[in-house]
């Protein structure tokens, strides 16, 4: 781990039309005006586990990734790309949390990680976060150990059984991968040609990139003080106009920390759905 | 009386339960020239002539099937959908849903502001779980923003090649142009009388046959308001249930927009 530099972003001024959009959102004397990309199940779990929305909160960021040259035969990380990448989402999320910050919420829920691409910009990746906001209706700070809103992938549903289960989210983690896998060489074709084996030299290259983009949401997930991680995800995607040998794995994940609850979460009750 | 409607059966049967009837389904159309406007080459700037009448375009559909569903005596619409159909430089613009009417005859306690009845996105199951919450559907509301992104000058182009770094005008403007549509949605939410917030907000963003330089961001979402009525009966406290299906997991792909 001491090779990965964690790429740093400081805290984000947001544009003029978002401060006067959250202004409108919160309201004059309190009169709140929320917005919510909650669907209406999700949100009435929300308020039974004792959260009010605060706002649909969004952050973007458009980035040009650039180019870096993989040693044909060879498997390595493309640590530039790493980088660029990592620090691209963790903008976008950073602009998030400081809409929700402005709100006033004490965390995100349902934090969607889109990456666009645009017809108009060649090698420009736009990174979008995209949560909604809430806040606990007994005034109790739920915040993050940093201080800043916690933020999480999980559903409303998820939130509320987590909740349930004596645990609160912390933060979203994340850790990334550009790899570059080796080329075969051609004596290595004509000797693997036909036959059934397995390629140890990919699975060892993706093995790898693997590891390390979930080792890097682990190590987030330590430094913010969490107990563990849930719902972590993996994926494999190649960004517009790469080498087809260069992948990037991407692992995330919501960080979690016991709390005390009162009543034990509730058992299961088997229902037998009428639905098809 | 016989109805017509889109609705399925279970959703029949949750919109009675929460003292509804369907009246019939409603159904209009504009049709519209999306005329052009320029701007210059190098600018990041929003094409507020094109805004203002995408905007209007899905006003006027929505407007229609209102008064359609007034006019059937309805005190308001769900499962109300908005599809637009591209034809060269002209597009149309269907809006189709059920009309609802009240059983009870308090009908007018559920119009928006204006006395219209009301208009939501939501499908039957989401209605009743809404009203048993405690709240009402009062508009779809939608906030529209045309924008134009510049082109980069070869110079421009040639000293960002290779490089790893964000763009920071690229991003100011199209985080802009997002903000801008989600707070008209805001806006009109509030002024059909949505006192409390916007549920289910969908932001989307999409191009209508424009230049690859011209995106529409389109924030979509159903206003909402308490329900005053202190006879209005909520739902208890969910439970746990495990169901005796396999669902499919329903996790979003992340890097899929």
């Amino acid at each position: 781990m001491a090779e990965w530099q964690r790429p740093q972003v400081q805290r984000q001024t947001l544009p003029q039309h978002a401060s006067e959009r959250i202004q409108r959102m919160r309201g004059p004397q309190g009169q709140r005006f929320f917005t919510s990309d909650l669907s209406v199940k999700e949100f009435l779990l929300v308020r039974e586990a004792g959260f009010e929305c605060a706002g649909f909160v969004m952050g973007s960021s458009i980035y040009h990734v650039g180019y870096q040259r993989g040693d044909y035969s060879q498997n390595q990380e493309l640590g530039v790309l790493t980088q660029a990448l990592y620090q691209a989402r963790e903008l976008a999320m950073a602009r998030m949390e400081e809409e929700a910050h402005e709100l006033g919420a004490d965390g995100v829920i349902g934090v969607r990680l889109r990456v666009n691409r645009h017809a108009w910009g060649e090698s420009l990746l736009e990174f979008v976060a995209l949560g909604t906001a809430i806040y606990a209706r007994d005034g109790r700070s739920w915040r993050a150990p940093s201080g800043m809103p916690f933020t999480s992938d999980l559903s409303g549903q998820d939130f509320w059984m987590l909740l349930k289960s004596g645990h609160r989210p912390v933060s979203l983690v994340m850790g990334n991968c550009v790899y570059h896998v080796a080329h075969q060489t051609l004596g290595g074709w004509f000797s693997s040609v036909g036959k059934n084996q397995e390629m140890g030299n990919f699975t060892q290259a993706l093995y790898d990139a693997r590891e390390l983009a979930m080792e890097r949401m682990q190590y987030e997930a330590q430094i913010d003080g969490a107990a563990g991680v849930v719902g972590t995800e993996i994926y494999e995607t190649t960004h517009g106009g790469w080498d087809s040998h260069v992948i990037e794995f991407f692992a995330v994940g919501t960080s979690v920390l016991p709390f005390p609850v009162t009543s034990p979460p509730p058992s299961p009750t088997l229902v037998m759905t009428v639905n098809e | 009386m016989a109805f017509t409607s889109d609705l399925t059966i279970d959703e029949v049967l949750l919109i009675e339960e929460v003292g509804f009837e369907p009246v019939e389904l409603v159904l209009s159309s504009s049709y519209f020239h999306i005329g052009w406007q320029s701007a210059s080459w190098t600018t990041n700037t929003e094409l507020e002539a094109v805004s203002a009448l995408m905007l209007r375009a899905r006003q006027t559909a929505i407007h229609r099937l209102v008064s359609q569903a007034s006019a059937a005596g309805a005190d308001g619409i769900v499962g109300m959908r908005l599809d637009i159909e591209r034809d060269g430089h002209s597009a149309e613009f269907t809006a189709m849903g059920t009309a609802v009417r009240r059983r009870a005859g308090d009908g007018k306690a559920w119009r928006d502001g204006h006395g219209r009845p009301f208009t939501s996105d939501l499908s039957g199951v989401d209605f009743w779980a809404l009203v048993r919450g405690g709240f009402r559907p009062v508009a779809l509301a939608h906030g529209v923003c045309v924008y134009h992104v510049a082109h980069r000058s070869l110079a421009g182009w040639l000293s960002g090649t290779g490089q790893n770094m964000e763009m920071p005008a690229f991003t100011q403007g199209l985080y802009e142009a997002r903000e801008l549509a989600m707070d008209r949605m805001q806006t009109e939410a509030r002024a059909a009388g949505s006192t409390a917030g916007i549920v289910a907000v969908d932001a989307r963003e999409g191009s209508h046959g424009w230049d690859s330089h011209v995106i529409e961001f389109v924030a979509v979402g159903t206003g909402v308001a308490p329900i005053v009525d202190p006879g209005h009966e909520v739902h208890g406290e969910p439970g746990l249930v495990l169901g005796m299906r396999d669902d499919d997991d329903e996790r979003q792909d992340l890097d899929d927009a």
